[in-house]
């Protein structure tokens, strides 16, 4: 089934919501957290899914919806979101953002790529494409950290799977609207 | 004497977490303070000046997370910010190790963080952060540019000049935010007074008469200009340094 300019303008308002909600958790993380290394991937790293947000506010414009609107999540993907930003040592911060959360949205990304027409729908496909991109780095990037700093890799490796289920068992994240609500 | 004795304990917040490489210090005078001519001199500020980039990666952070309302081209800056600061610390960190130094070698100050984070409010956060520290950060970067030059460290110039160049965006943001807030209330001004207030008030409590008795260099006035100060802001800010310089070459 093809998607309607609404439904497209619906996705790309949900992932803005997710890339801002991450923005934010790393944001308040940093201060909180002791290792200097890890402030600087943060910090470093807040700018790029600020970027993210950015390219899919300006690209939700185009579908017709207000500059920079989000749409908030289905509630079982926002409590996912809420547990990830209670996580508390370093640890499983870095894992939980960088083993779990980001693949888990870079899926639905992927997904949604399988889902539209890139003809119809090209400009969003390549804001969801760089930001694809852009997760990889970042996910190299913590990986890179984690070789150099062995202490900030989990002791109890089924951790992420705590964190992984429910992410994966929530199938789709929008929480549509009726016609021409989001206008 | 009690390392927060004379501390007003209401103008500071919580300090940031840090690991266990690094002592914190609560007043200025506890620090490492080498001489100018100390071989150590430089190799101390690289450790200092990158936990002070530290700061201000946490304080952006903070108010980002802070902040959920502010204007997006507002939040967009202080993102920007986080990822300059942090690029700053990794900056300060290789010329600090490549010169011989180790983390945690001295001790650091996180001043910064406690009272800008414990302001409530983000017109008084960036007016201290960006307009008030960074703005004076200009200043002192010009100076520094200079002596290193003299002395022929042209990696450290190169560092400096990046460093300014970033420093004036994010004084500009913050320049560009306070008018607009202005404008829309001018009863904004009073806030901005305020808070420029308590945190001279909590520097001079950190620092003392020592550490800001230290203090040779003048305004940068082009500097401040490209950075969205007004001509008479900067006017006022050379006043300003010229009468502190003089008095404390009076003492």
């Amino acid at each position: 089934m093809s998607l309607s300019v609404q439904q497209r303008a619906e996705f790309v308002a949900t992932f803005r919501f997710i890339q801002v909600f991450l923005m934010e958790t790393i944001a308040r993380w940093v201060p909180q957290t002791p290792e200097m290394e890890v402030k600087v991937l943060f910090g470093r790293h807040i700018w790029e899914l600020a970027q993210q947000a950015d390219s899919l506010g300006k690209r939700v414009y185009e579908l017709r919806a207000p500059l920079q609107f989000s749409l908030r999540p289905v509630e079982s993907y926002v409590q996912v979101l809420e547990e990830f930003a209670r996580t508390e040592t370093t640890p499983q911060k870095i894992s939980g953002f960088y083993d779990v959360i980001l693949p888990g949205l870079a899926a639905r990304y992927r997904n949604y790529l399988e889902r539209t027409d890139h003809l119809l729908d090209e400009p969003t496909t390549r804001v969801v494409e760089k930001i694809l991109n852009e997760f990889q780095k970042m996910i190299k990037e913590s990986e890179t950290l984690r070789k150099e700093l062995p202490q900030l890799c989990l002791a109890d490796k089924n951790w992420p799977a705590h964190l992984a289920k429910p992410e994966v068992s929530v199938p789709t994240i929008v929480a549509h609207r009726p016609s021409a609500a989001i206008a | 004497m009690s390392a927060t004795q004379n501390f007003d304990a209401a103008l500071f917040g919580d300090g940031p977490a840090r690991d266990e490489r690094f002592t914190e210090k609560r007043r200025w005078a506890e620090c490492a303070n080498f001489p100018n001519d100390h071989p150590l001199k430089h190799i101390e500020f690289f450790h200092r000046q990158m936990n002070e980039e530290m700061n201000g990666v946490e304080n952006a952070a903070q108010s980002l997370a802070d902040f959920p309302d502010a204007d997006w081209n507002v939040r967009m800056s202080m993102a920007r910010q986080c990822a300059d600061e942090a690029r700053h610390v990794e900056m300060f960190r290789r010329i600090f190790e490549s010169r011989g130094g180790q983390l945690g070698e001295y001790p650091i100050l996180n001043f910064q963080y406690r009272i800008i984070a414990n302001l409530g409010d983000l017109l008084s956060r960036l007016v201290v952060q960006n307009r008030s520290f960074e703005a004076g950060g200009i200043d002192a970067v010009t100076y520094a540019i200079d002596e290193a030059r003299k002395r022929g460290d042209q990696e450290l110039v190169d560092l400096f000049e990046m460093q300014q160049a970033d420093e004036i965006t994010h004084v500009r943001f913050a320049n560009e935010f306070v008018y607009q807030t202005i404008r829309k209330d001018p009863r904004a001004a009073l806030q901005v007074a305020r808070a420029l207030t308590l945190a001279s008030t909590a520097f001079m409590q950190v620092m003392g008469s020592e550490g800001v008795g230290s203090v040779e260099y003048l305004a940068d006035e082009r500097g401040r200009l490209e950075a969205g100060f007004g001509l008479e802001e900067v006017k006022a800010a050379t006043t300003q340094a010229m009468k502190r310089r003089a008095s404390y070459g009076s003492h």
